[in-house]
C-alpha cells in the first residue's frame, strides 16, 4: 500500500491568461484576484493562482469565464497541463527527494504557489494540508506528464519500501 | 583481545556475528567495526602497504585508515576501521599479491632504492618504454577490484534544510548545536561516527541533551563531503545523500591525530593513542598488552588512564618535549612509569614473524646514541594534531598558522561560517565546550535567533602539537605518508630536485594523494619542506582542499538522477506503429517505423517514397510553438528575426531565421500571421526552450506592448505531405484546401479547432496541422484512418531528413555550427539589412563586404558511384589541405544519386565544379557542386494548389 496517493486531475477544466491587463480583466469577470505574486485563492469548485506578477491560472468550472473577449494587454494561455494531486504521510519526503524547495518552511495560511523544478521538470506546486496530512497540487507540461508521473511514482514506491535505516534521532 | 564489558561500550554482546577475513573465520559483535572485531580476535596485520607491501595494522581507526582497506564482494576499498560488522561478511585485504599472510610483493621493499621519489614521472619520461611501464604499473598498482557486473544502484539523493548545520559531534560540536538550538534555530548535526560524543565516545550528558532536543536533527554515520556556495553541504549517509542547505555552518570537525616519524613507524601494533582509546572505550578491545607511549602533549597523559583501565602495561613514556609539565610528569610518576623527556623513538623493530612491533630504540632528541631498548607489543603515539579544516578551506576561510598551537587555525571566516574546537585551535576539553557554545550562539544569531553570547575562551596554555615529530634515520623506512609509502628521504630528495613548493612537492612525490588524502601526512610533509627551505609552515602553506573531503562511493555519485523525457501526445501511436526511437533533445522521436523483414534503410526509403508518391504523416509536435500578441507584436518579430514581418499579410507565413548579436545563425522556423496583432510561430525542436527564454529576455528589455506565450507542449502538430495529402484531409476539415503555398488558416479538423500551415519542408504539397495537445492523438488517428485508402504511411525523422535534403533545406545545428552566418549557409536572401534593427544586424553589416570563411553548397556523387559514400563530417580536401566538411549526405531514392551539403572554401562553390572528400579509410571521392534544390528545382510540387 502506497504511503502517497496520486490523483490525476488533468481533465479538470482550466484556462490561463497573462499580460499587464490580466489582473484587471479577471477582476472585471468577477473573479477574485490574488494580490500577492505566487499565491492563490479558492473558487467554487476550483482555484485561481497568480503565477508571478502577471500570469494567472484558473481551474474548475470558473475557467469557462476566460472565454470572454480579451482586453488590451491580455493574452490567453492554452493550458494543457498534466495535473496531479498528491496526498500522504510521506509526501514531504517525496518532495525532498524531487525538488529543492523547502515546502515545510512555507506558511500555508498565505496560500503560496511555488514555481519550481521537480525531477528536472518545470512545475507549479500548491502545497497544502488535508485531514492532517500534507498534500499538494502539481501542474506540469503535459508532454513531460507521463515521465513525470512515472518518476514520481517510482520514488514514492521506493519510499514506501524504503529500508533506509533511521539514524540516531534522525528525522526528515 | 576483548575486554570485560565496559561502561559505555558500543558493542552488543548479545549479538555475536560470524565473518571471514582472508579465508579465516572470525567473530565479533553487533556494534563492532570490521577492524575492531579483527583486533579483538587477535589479528594484528590487516593490510599491506601500497608500494612495498609491508604488513600493516590499525593506525588511526578514524575512518581514514589506509592500512585497513578491504574488498567485500563487489565492493572495493571498504574502510574496515569504520565499517560496521555484518554477519556473513567475507573480506580480503585489497593490496596483496597472493595472500595477506604470504605476499611476494613484500620483496619490493628490498628494491626501494630503485624506486625513488617521482619514479612514475621518471619512468614515463621515455616514450619508447612508456607502454611497458604502463602495463607493469597497471598490473602492480591499484587498490580494490571493481566488479563491472555490479548492478546499478539508484541511491537516493534528497534536499535538506536547516538554520544551522553543525559538522562534528564531538564536545565542541555538541555544545554548538545545543547553544544554537536553545536560541531557537533549527539545527542539523552531522558526525561520521556511529554515535555522537567524539573523544568522549558517546558517554556524556551533553550527548543525551542533544539527542533529546526537539530542534536538533542528528545525522550519525554520515559525513559532510564538501562545502559549496551558499552553505550547501552534501551529507553522505550509507544509503543516501542529503544536500543540506543551511543558513549558517559551524565547523566543529576536530583534528586528525598525527603520527610521529621514525624508522619502521608503520609496524603493526604502532598506532595513534586516539586509535587505541577508540578500541578500548567503544569496542572493549585491548589492542596490546605492553606498550611504549610516545608523547608530546597533554592528550597522551590523559590517555594513560584509559590504558591503565584496560589493563595495558605502559613500559615507558617517551616525550619529545624537553620539559614535561609538572602535572603530567606527576601522573606518570604516580603510576611508576619511566619517563624519557626530550627523547624520541629512533627505530621500531619487528617480532620474528614480522607481524608486530617487538621493541623500540630510544635516543635523546637529535642524538644518534640509543639510550634504551624497550620491549613492547605496541606503541601508542600522541604527538600532535592537524585540523580537519577541509570544509573551512572550501568555504573560503583564510587560515593562518598559529605558533602557539603549531597548527593552522581560521584567520578570517566567511559570512555565516563558524569554527570551534580543535579545528579552531582549542584543544582543552573545558575550552572546547565553551568554544562550541560561543560558535553555536553566534551562528544562531547570524540566522536571526537570539543575541550573540559573550563567551570568553581561554587560549591554550601549551601546544598540543610538537613542531617537529620527525626523526631521520640512515636506513630510512621512516614513513611520512602511509598511503604511498613515502619516507622522509623521499620528500627531502624531491625538494632537492627542485620541487620546493608545496603544490609541486605534492604532485611529484604524491604525498597526500592516497586514499586518506594527506590527513596523516600533509602537516609533516609541509614541516619537512619548511625546514629544508629555511621557511616556516605558515609560509609554506597547505595544498588546495577540494571536495570531496572524504571519498564518496560511486553508488552515491552515480545514484538516482533525473533525465526528463518529453513525449508528444501521439507517442503511443508511434509505439504501436513500430517506431524505433531516437532522442531529439529531451524528446523521444520516431527515427523510423520498423517493418517486419525490412532493413532500417529500406524502411526509411519506403517512408520517403510514400511521401513522394502518395502521402505520409509525421509528428512535428516537438517543434517550439510560440504565440505573440499585441500592438507591437510585429515590431518584436522584426527585431528578433533577420527577415521582415511587419508587412506579412494576415493569413500568410514566412520562413524565419534568428541570429545572435554576432550574426551567427541561432534558430529557424516559420512565422504565421493570424491577425494584425497576433502571430503564431515555430522554432527548432532543440532550440524551443532556449529561444523562448531569449525572446522573453528581449521582451523584458525592450518593453514592447506585446506578450509571448509558449505553446510548445500545449499544441500537438503533424505534417501531412504528399501528392495524396489533400485528398486525405479534404473530408476532415472545413478549411478550403485550395489555400496557396505558405498560407495559414484557422478552422476545424476532425471537429477540433486547428491551425493549418501550408509548408514545403519535404518538397511536396503539405500542411502542418496544429491542434490542442489533448486532441492530438484523435486527429492523428483520423488522418491515418482516412489515409488508408491512399496508402498513407507515418514517416520518421530519418525520412524527413532525406526529403528535406532533396530540397536543399538546411537543418540548424547540423548544417550550421556556432560560427555560421546566414550568408555562409546560403540564406542571404532572408537577410534584410535595410530594416531599422534586428539582433545581429550590426555584425552582419560589418562582414557584409568581406570575404567569407566558407560557403555551403550542394554536391552530388557521380551516377553509378561504387564503393563507400561520404558521411557527415567527412572532410573536403583541396591540395592536401582541409578545405571544408560534409554536413549532410544521403542516398536519394528519388534521384538515384548520393546527394549532400558541404561547406567549402570560397572559390570552390561554382556550380559544375568539383571537389574531393576524404572517407574514413582515407580514400578520396570526387563530388560535383550542384545547384539546390536537388529535387523539383522549381518547387512546383509543393506549391501546387489544385
Amino acid at each position: 500500500m502506497s504511503a502517497i496517493t496520486f490523483e490525476n486531475v488533468s481533465h479538470t477544466p482550466r484556462a490561463g491568461v497573462k499580460g499587464p491587463g490580466a489582473a484587471a480583466w479577471l477582476a472585471a469577470l468577477d473573479l477574485p484576484v490574488p494580490r500577492a505574486p505566487n499565491s492563490w485563492l479558492p473558487l467554487p469548485g476550483g482555484l485561481i493562482a497568480r503565477l508571478g506578477l502577471t500570469e494567472f491560472l484558473v481551474e474548475g468550472s470558473e475557467a469557462a469565464k476566460l472565454a470572454a473577449p480579451l482586453a488590451p494587454g491580455v493574452y490567453p494561455v492554452l493550458r494543457q497541463d498534466t495535473a496531479l494531486v498528491l496526498h500522504g504521510a510521506r509526501l514531504n519526503e517525496l518532495l525532498l527527494e524531487t525538488c529543492s524547495v523547502d515546502f515545510r518552511a512555507l506558511d500555508l495560511s498565505t496560500r503560496p504557489v511555488v514555481l519550481t523544478s521537480m525531477v528536472g521538470v518545470g512545475a507549479t506546486v500548491i502545497p497544502g494540508e488535508e485531514g492532517g496530512m500534507p498534500c499538494c497540487h502539481i501542474w506540469c507540461d503535459s508532454t513531460y506528464g507521463e515521465w513525470f508521473f512515472e518518476t514520481l511514482t517510482d520514488v514514492a514506491g521506493e519510499l514506501t519500501q524504503s529500508s533506509q535505516p533511521r539514524h540516531q534521532g534522525a528525522t526528515s | 583481545m576483548r575486554l570485560p564489558p565496559q561502561s559505555c561500550e558500543w558493542v552488543d554482546r548479545s549479538q555475536p556475528l560470524g565473518f571471514r577475513f582472508e579465508g579465516r573465520d572470525y567473530s565479533g559483535f553487533a556494534g563492532d567495526t570490521v577492524a575492531s572485531a579483527l583486533v579483538a580476535s587477535g589479528a594484528s596485520v590487516l593490510g599491506r602497504s601500497f608500494k612495498y607491501h609491508r604488513p600493516r595494522g590499525l593506525l588511526s581507526a578514524a575512518n581514514h585508515d589506509v592500512n585497513a582497506l578491504m574488498q567485500w564482494g563487489g565492493t572495493p576499498n571498504v574502510r574496515a576501521d569504520a565499517t560496521p560488522l555484518i554477519a556473513g561478511m567475507d573480506l580480503k585485504a585489497v593490496n596483496t599479491f597472493g595472500t595477506l599472510a604470504r605476499d611476494p610483493g613484500s620483496a619490493l621493499g628490498w628494491f626501494s632504492r630503485l624506486l625513488p621519489v617521482g619514479f612514475y614521472y621518471k619512468a614515463f619520461h621515455n616514450k619508447r618504454l612508456f607502454p611497458l611501464w604502463e602495463r607493469m604499473f597497471r598490473a602492480m598498482t591499484g587498490l580494490g577490484r571493481v566488479d563491472f557486473a555490479t548492478k546499478r544502484l539508484h541511491t537516493p539523493k534528497r534536499y535538506g534544510f536547516c538554520d544551522v548545520l553543525v559538522v562534528g559531534g564531538g564536545t565542541s560540536g555538541l555544545s554548538a548545536a545545543l547553544a544554537a538550538a536553545e536560541q531557537g534555530a533549527q539545527v542539523a548535526l552531522v558526525d561520521e561516527n556511529a554515535r555522537l560524543g567524539g573523544s568522549t565516545h558517546g558517554a556524556s550528558e551533553l550527548v543525551d541533551k542533544v539527542i533529546a532536543h526537539p530542534r536538533i536533527r542528528v545525522f550519525t554515520d554520515a559525513y559532510a563531503a564538501g562545502y559549496y556556495a551558499d552553505h550547501w553541504v552534501p551529507l553522505v549517509e550509507r544509503g543516501r545523500i542529503t544536500k543540506m542547505r543551511a543558513h549558517a555552518v559551524v565547523v566543529a570537525a576536530g583534528a586528525f591525530e598525527q603520527p610521529a616519524v621514525f624508522r619502521c613507524n608503520d609496524l603493526p601494533g604502532i598506532m595513534l593513542a586516539s586509535a587505541a582509546q577508540r578500541l578500548i572505550r567503544r569496542y572493549a578491545v585491548r589492542p596490546a598488552q605492553r606498550v611504549v607511549v610516545l608523547a608530546a602533549n597533554a592528550d597522551a597523559y590523559r590517555a594513560l588512564q584509559d590504558f591503565a583501565d584496560a589493563g595495558i602495561a605502559v613500559t615507558a613514556v617517551i616525550d619529545l618535549r624537553d620539559k614535561v609539565p609538572g602535572e603530567q610528569a606527576a601522573r606518570v610518576a604516580a603510576q611508576g612509569i619511566p619517563l624519557y623527556s626530550g627523547h624520541c623513538i629512533v627505530e621500531a623493530l619487528p617480532a620474528a614473524d614480522d607481524k608486530r612491533v617487538a621493541k623500540v630504540r630510544v635516543a635523546a632528541l637529535g642524538e644518534a646514541a640509543v639510550v634504551a631498548e624497550l620491549a613492547c607489543d605496541g606503541v601508542f603515539m600522541s604527538v600532535g594534531w592537524a585540523p580537519a579544516a577541509a570544509l573551512l578551506y572550501q568555504a573560503g576561510t583564510k587560515m593562518r598558522y598559529d605558533d602557539g598551537v603549531h597548527q593552522f587555525v581560521p584567520g578570517q571566516l566567511p559570512d555565516g561560517v563558524f569554527a570551534c574546537g580543535r579545528v579552531n585551535g582549542i584543544h582543552t576539553p573545558e575550552s572546547r565546550l565553551l568554544d562550541g557554545e560561543r560558535a553555536g550562539s553566534a551562528a544562531a544569531a547570524y540566522c536571526g535567533f537570539g543575541e550573540v553570547r559573550d563567551i570568553a575562551v581561554k587560549a591554550e596554555m601549551e601546544s598540543p602539537t610538537h613542531p617537529w615529530p620527525i626523526v631521520s634515520h640512515a636506513k630510512g623506512k621512516n614513513f611520512i605518508d602511509f598511503d604511498e609509502d613515502l619516507q622522509l628521504a623521499d620528500l627531502e630528495n624531491a625538494i632537492q630536485e627542485g620541487f620546493d613548493n608545496i603544490e609541486l612537492m605534492k604532485r611529484f612525490s604524491t604525498v597526500g594523494m592516497g586514499p586518506s588524502q594527506g590527513k596523516h601526512s600533509n602537516m609533516n610533509a609541509l614541516r619537512v619542506l619548511a625546514r629544508a627551505t629555511g621557511s616556516t609552515p605558515g609560509a609554506v602553506g597547505t595544498t588546495t582542499a577540494r571536495p570531496f573531503f572524504h571519498p564518496v562511493p560511486m553508488s552515491h555519485l552515480a545514484g538516482r538522477g533525473f533525465t526528463p523525457e518529453r513525449r508528444t501526445p501521439m507517442h503511443h501511436r508511434h509505439a504501436a506503429a513500430g517506431a524505433v526511437w531516437m532522442p531529439a533533445g529531451v524528446w523521444q522521436r520516431p527515427e523510423y517505423y520498423a517493418v517486419a523483414g525490412q532493413s532500417r534503410a529500406a524502411c526509411i526509403e519506403g517512408e520517403a517514397l510514400a511521401v513522394r508518391n502518395g502521402v505520409g504523416l509525421i509528428d512535428v509536435g516537438t517543434l517550439g510553438k510560440l504565440e505573440i500578441r499585441g500592438p507591437q507584436a510585429a515590431e518584436f518579430l522584426e527585431r528578433v528575426y533577420i527577415s521582415k514581418y511587419a508587412g506579412l499579410k494576415v493569413g500568410m507565413t514566412r520562413y524565419a531565421v534568428m541570429c545572435d548579436e554576432s550574426g551567427v545563425v541561432l534558430d529557424d522556423g516559420v512565422v504565421a500571421r493570424l491577425a494584425d496583432e497576433h502571430f503564431y510561430f515555430t522554432t527548432t525542436t532543440s532550440g524551443a526552450a532556449a529561444i523562448y527564454r531569449e525572446l522573453s529576455r528581449w521582451n523584458t528589455l525592450w518593453k514592447l506592448d506585446c506578450g509571448i506565450v509558449n505553446l510548445t507542449g500545449a499544441m500537438a502538430a503533424m505534417n501531412l505531405a504528399g501528392p495524396r495529402a489533400k485528398a486525405v484531409l479534404e473530408g476532415l476539415t472545413n478549411v478550403d484546401l485550395s489555400l496557396p503555398f505558405l498560407a495559414v488558416r484557422e478552422g476545424m479538423v476532425c471537429g477540433v479547432p486547428a491551425r493549418l500551415m501550408r509548408v514545403g519542408f519535404v518538397g511536396e504539397w503539405g500542411v502542418e496541422i496544429h491542434v490542442p495537445a489533448e486532441h492530438g492523438a484523435a486527429v492523428w488517428d483520423a488522418l491515418m484512418e482516412a489515409g488508408k485508402a491512399h496508402g498513407i504511411r507515418p514517416f520518421g525523422v530519418e525520412a524527413q531528413r532525406l526529403l528535406r535534403l532533396e530540397k536543399g533545406h538546411i537543418i540548424i545545428g547540423q548544417d550550421t555550427d556556432g560560427l555560421t552566418t546566414p550568408g555562409e549557409a546560403g540564406l542571404d536572401w532572408a537577410v534584410k539589412l535595410d530594416k531599422a534593427f534586428f539582433v545581429g544586424q550590426r555584425s552582419l553589416m560589418a562582414i557584409a563586404g568581406k570575404p567569407r570563411r566558407q560557403q555551403l553548397v550542394g554536391f552530388m556523387l557521380p551516377a553509378g558511384h561504387q564503393g563507400d559514400a561520404p558521411k557527415e563530417c567527412h572532410l573536403v580536401i583541396e591540395g592536401g589541405e582541409i578545405a571544408g566538411r560534409v554536413t549532410s549526405v544521403a542516398w536519394s531514392p528519388s534521384l538515384a544519386r548520393h546527394i549532400g551539403l558541404a561547406y567549402v572554401r570560397p572559390g570552390m562553390d561554382a556550380v559544375d565544379s568539383s571537389f574531393t572528400i576524404r572517407l574514413s579509410d582515407k580514400s578520396l571521392v570526387t563530388a560535383g557542386v550542384v545547384k539546390t534544390p536537388f529535387y523539383d528545382p522549381d518547387n512546383l510540387r509543393q506549391k501546387e494548389t489544385t
